[in-house]
């Protein structure tokens, strides 16, 4: 056996006697077990019975604590709670099986503050002034969307009010390319275009000034969110309406939940946090 | 030939009606010589550049479009303020989001927006400023900065300077040192309701179109 194990089985008490009992059957089988014992709302302990060499072979964020015991459940690492109110959402699970979290996530996802009930009861706020504050965290986030995307031949960031106005300057400073602002109606002073989109209750209009990009340029659209990507979406439809091929879109948090991968259709989406 | 007429009751009318706009005469060069003078001195210089800079909107978009100018911006930003100590650079929303984090990066310092009402989720301190109709309120979020440090105040453009030093009293309230404002256009004039803080403007507004 192997010394880890011995370690939990020491401190697993409770489930002492099932140890023993699954000890014939092999360390893995005692394993899965232990997990499909204790209440841990995992949603990989399900599979543990089935595929146990990919449990095994999960990413190294996933740290066994050894001081275990029934009701522990185990601290992923920081991982945003959503609607849904569940803190320990492995969202990232699937994607790490196949590509290595890059470690600045890390401390860019831990930068970030959750606010519940704001603006409304119920949503849990994604706070990104948190990270803003930690300069190392939000030099990494920046250098995360540079590096993916400085040779791709983009010439225009468009950043979406206000939030993505703090992401989308440095970013097309950084690329070489000209950074265009899609505003609420009524902000910018020129001849605009403007795109409709719906809110949960009601619509809202985005904006953008006519002749700031040209047909045919490719584009990179930054925001700080996407939940249901209906903005995202809007402000696709306002850079593809004047001829603008859309790369892709980038974001700083996800909320798997609302969908907004599905709303934006064949539009490839990039996101630093789940 | 004197007809009856001018000699009646219209003759007199006109005569009182000449009487009592007479002293309105006065006043009428008053207003004549005042005018000569606004219009021929350089003080209407600074009238129309003060007019200009209310209704003769500046428009930093384009100044985004061109690559080479909005780095030459933040560099120049950078390069003044790089040495200067500054942990905190606050930008004002919403066109102050779009200097301000670029210079924090550049210079080390951290980003605090500085925003309308009820868009800040956590706590906030707030402070009201007036406008030319009514007044308004800009927050920011109790703790993003400590007492005892340096900030800088970025925001596009400054006109009267108002929500510059509502902006400088927040920081000051949370216990920061505001070493100087920056803004990208803006008259000297905006430095008035600033209580002697610095001010740095890249530009001056033009008050001709271009487009």
């Amino acid at each position: 056996m192997q010394p880890g194990f011995s370690i939990l089985c020491f401190q697993a008490s409770a489930d002492l006697p099932f140890l023993v009992f699954y000890q014939r059957k092999g360390v893995m089988h005692a394993a899965a077990s232990l997990l499909n014992s204790s209440n841990l709302s995992l949603r990989f302990a399900s599979q543990t019975q089935t595929r146990l060499s990919p449990w095994i072979a999960a990413p190294s964020s996933v740290r066994l604590p050894l001081n275990r015991s029934q009701n522990y459940r185990i601290a992923l690492p920081p991982l945003h709670s959503t609607v849904s109110g569940d803190s320990t959402q492995p969202q990232q699970m699937a994607s790490a099986d196949v590509k290595a979290q890059d470690p600045r996530i890390a401390g860019i996802s831990s930068a970030i503050r959750v606010i519940p009930d704001f603006p409304k009861p119920g949503i849990m706020f994604q706070d990104i002034t948190t990270l803003l504050l930690d300069t190392k965290a939000f030099r990494d986030t920046i250098d995360l969307f540079v590096e993916r995307y400085k040779d791709k031949n983009i010439s225009v960031v468009a950043g979406i009010e206000a939030r993505g106005f703090i992401f989308g300057p440095p970013i097309a400073l950084a690329i070489g390319a000209k950074f265009v602002p899609m505003r609420k109606p009524k902000k910018l002073p020129g001849e605009v275009i403007s795109e409709e989109y719906s809110l949960e209750y009601g619509k809202d209009v985005m904006e953008m000034h006519v002749g700031a990009v040209q047909a045919g340029e490719r584009a990179l659209i930054v925001d700080d969110l996407v939940a249901t990507g209906g903005t995202l979406s809007a402000a696709i439809r306002l850079l593809e309406r004047v001829g603008v091929h859309v790369v892709e879109c980038a974001c700083v948090i996800e909320l798997p939940e609302l969908k907004g991968r599905e709303r934006l259709g064949e539009k490839p989406l990039f996101v630093l946090v789940s | 030939m004197d007809s009856e007429e001018t000699r009646g009751y219209r003759a007199f009318l006109k005569q009182s009606v000449w009487c009592l706009t007479s002293q309105y005469q006065v006043s009428f060069s008053f207003f004549f010589l005042f005018f000569c003078f606004v219009f021929s001195s350089w003080s209407f210089f600074f009238f129309q550049i003060w007019w200009a800079a209310g209704i003769m909107f500046q428009d930093i978009t384009t100044l985004l479009l061109d690559h080479k100018a909005f780095k030459d911006t933040v560099d120049i930003f950078v390069d003044r303020y790089r040495d200067m100590g500054i942990s905190v650079v606050a930008g004002i929303e919403a066109r102050g989001f779009v200097f301000g984090p670029s210079i924090a990066l550049a210079i080390g310092a951290k980003f605090v927006p500085l925003r309308k009402p009820n868009k800040l989720p956590g706590e906030v301190i707030s402070e009201a400023y007036v406008l030319e109709y009514g007044t308004d309120r800009l927050e920011m979020h109790v703790g993003a900065i400590e007492p005892g440090e340096r900030a800088l105040v970025i925001d596009d453009l400054v006109a009267t300077g108002g929500t510059l030093s509502a902006a400088v009293r927040l920081l000051e309230r949370m216990g920061a040192e505001v070493v100087e404002c920056a803004c990208v256009v803006g008259l000297p004039e905006g430095q008035r309701r600033l209580d002697g803080k610095p001010l740095y403007i890249l530009v001056e507004p033009r008050l001709s179109v271009n487009y």
